[in-house]
């Protein structure tokens, strides 16, 4: 991923600078992935190397504007055509750290707390920043954001039901396995 | 913020049924709600919410602590004074709406202040003022002729009309889609911001992270709250 295709996507709009790349990235994105202009240019070179773009001249101020070529057409093209697999997002932390939690036979229920009122804070302040979104982009942005912190909550919500049906994986001290088939311990609850 | 609050719980207990059989559904719990203020309760069924929430009401006493509205404690009303309060100042949002079906939504925000005693004429004209200032600009539709956003903004409207300024609200985006159920929540956010005191129930986080303060209810205790309301530019 995927700031190769971010800039491709930007410049399917029309001939751009460096410098609005950068701007016109964070605009969309809300600045939640702040770019410097280091990347910006060295992901250029890679896509003028790899005939995606192609610089034009220098002006007067030394600044070269760049366009996209059909190649680089394409290759946005596959890539909003192409979803996104789960296996490419980074390991979740706060998943590991409530298994091995509950593998080293801590208490889990605090760190599900704890994680559940942080998570509430982060999705407050993502609330009050979508009141000050600018433009749908970004608003979609946050949008993506709000839905993953409250997947987040649904989850730790779950796994609390499930702990405080199962009172077995508080206690059993070695490794947990795998629940036995009829042993389900998932309570009667509505999702 | 040294203000009175709007509502106060002060160390309310709510046990249903006695002896052996006695559930508690509250225990201990303490909860001011400031005008200006928005404030959710989440919590697993069972968790105490909804008790929670008839308490600051006034629909359900409890066993032992006391609730406060607008500087009045609870326990010391009347049957007859209690209702009273009930109609004067507060404003119930439900998930099922209870809007009357044959009555216009001008009529069904009408509706309490007439049973409070209040001329129709005056009770239109509120009626109107404050559906307008909600965004419903035509008061004359029936419930079936609005979409299910429109029927929860009368029934806010209906919540605030008469000066009221303790909104409770359970579950009042339940059937809706999460964009018509933001702009719900947008509104009791302006509400809010413009002098209510809103004290939510909701199961689903989204909403709950509009409140300046988010109380997690577990097995009827108060487990975990964010922290106290941030200053922001709202």
């Amino acid at each position: 991923m995927a700031i190769r295709h971010g800039l491709l996507a930007l410049l399917s709009q029309g001939p751009r600078y460096g410098y609005q790349l950068r701007s016109e990235f964070e605009a969309s994105t809300g600045a939640i992935w702040p770019l410097n202009i280091g990347q910006v240019y060295t992901t250029l070179s890679r896509l003028e190397r790899d005939g995606l773009v192609a610089p034009g001249e220098q002006d007067a101020q030394g600044r070269v504007v760049y366009t996209i070529t059909e190649a680089g057409r394409a290759e946005m093209e596959r890539w909003l055509s192409t979803p996104v697999a789960r296996s490419d997002r980074p390991r979740d932390e706060l998943v590991v750290k409530l298994a091995m939690a509950v593998a080293a036979g801590a208490d889990p229920r605090p760190v599900i707390r704890a994680q559940r009122t942080a998570t509430m804070r982060a999705l407050q302040e993502l609330t009050r920043a979508m009141a000050g979104a600018e433009g749908p982009a970004q608003r979609l942005v946050l949008d993506s954001m709000v839905f993953q912190a409250e997947a987040e909550q649904r989850w730790l919500d779950h796994c609390e039901a499930v702990l405080a049906a199962s009172p077995r994986t508080q206690e059993t001290p070695q490794a947990p396995r795998f629940p036995e088939p009829g042993s389900g311990p998932f309570p009667d609850e509505e999702f | 913020m040294s203000v009175d609050p709007v509502v106060r719980l002060a160390d309310v207990t709510r046990v249903h049924g006695d002896g052996p059989q006695a559930v508690p559904a509250l225990r201990g719990v303490s909860l001011d709600v400031a005008a200006g203020e928005l404030v959710a309760v989440m919590g697993p069924s069972g968790s105490g919410k909804s008790t929670l929430l008839n308490l600051a009401g006034g629909l359900d006493a409890p066993t032992s602590g006391e609730v406060t509205v607008e500087g009045t404690p609870l326990s010391g009303l009347s049957a007859k004074e209690l209702a009273a309060l009930r109609r004067r100042r507060v404003g119930y949002v439900f998930q099922d709406l209870n809007l009357i079906p044959s009555l216009t939504a001008a009529e069904n925000v009408m509706l309490p202040r007439e049973l409070d005693g209040v001329r129709a004429r005056q009770a239109r004209s509120e009626a109107v003022e404050i559906l307008a200032e909600i965004g419903i600009t035509e008061p004359g539709r029936f419930p079936d002729e609005l979409s299910g956003g429109q029927r929860q903004r009368v029934a806010i409207a209906r919540a605030l009309v008469g000066g009221r300024r303790l909104i409770l609200a359970d579950e009042p985006t339940g059937a809706l889609d999460t964009p018509t159920g933001d702009d719900v929540l947008r509104l009791l956010r302006a509400r809010c911001d413009a002098g209510a005191a809103v004290l939510l129930v909701t199961h689903e986080p989204r909403y709950a992270a509009w409140a300046d303060r988010v109380v997690f209810l577990c097995d009827g205790e108060v487990a975990d709250s964010t922290a106290a309301p941030l200053e922001s530019a709202r």
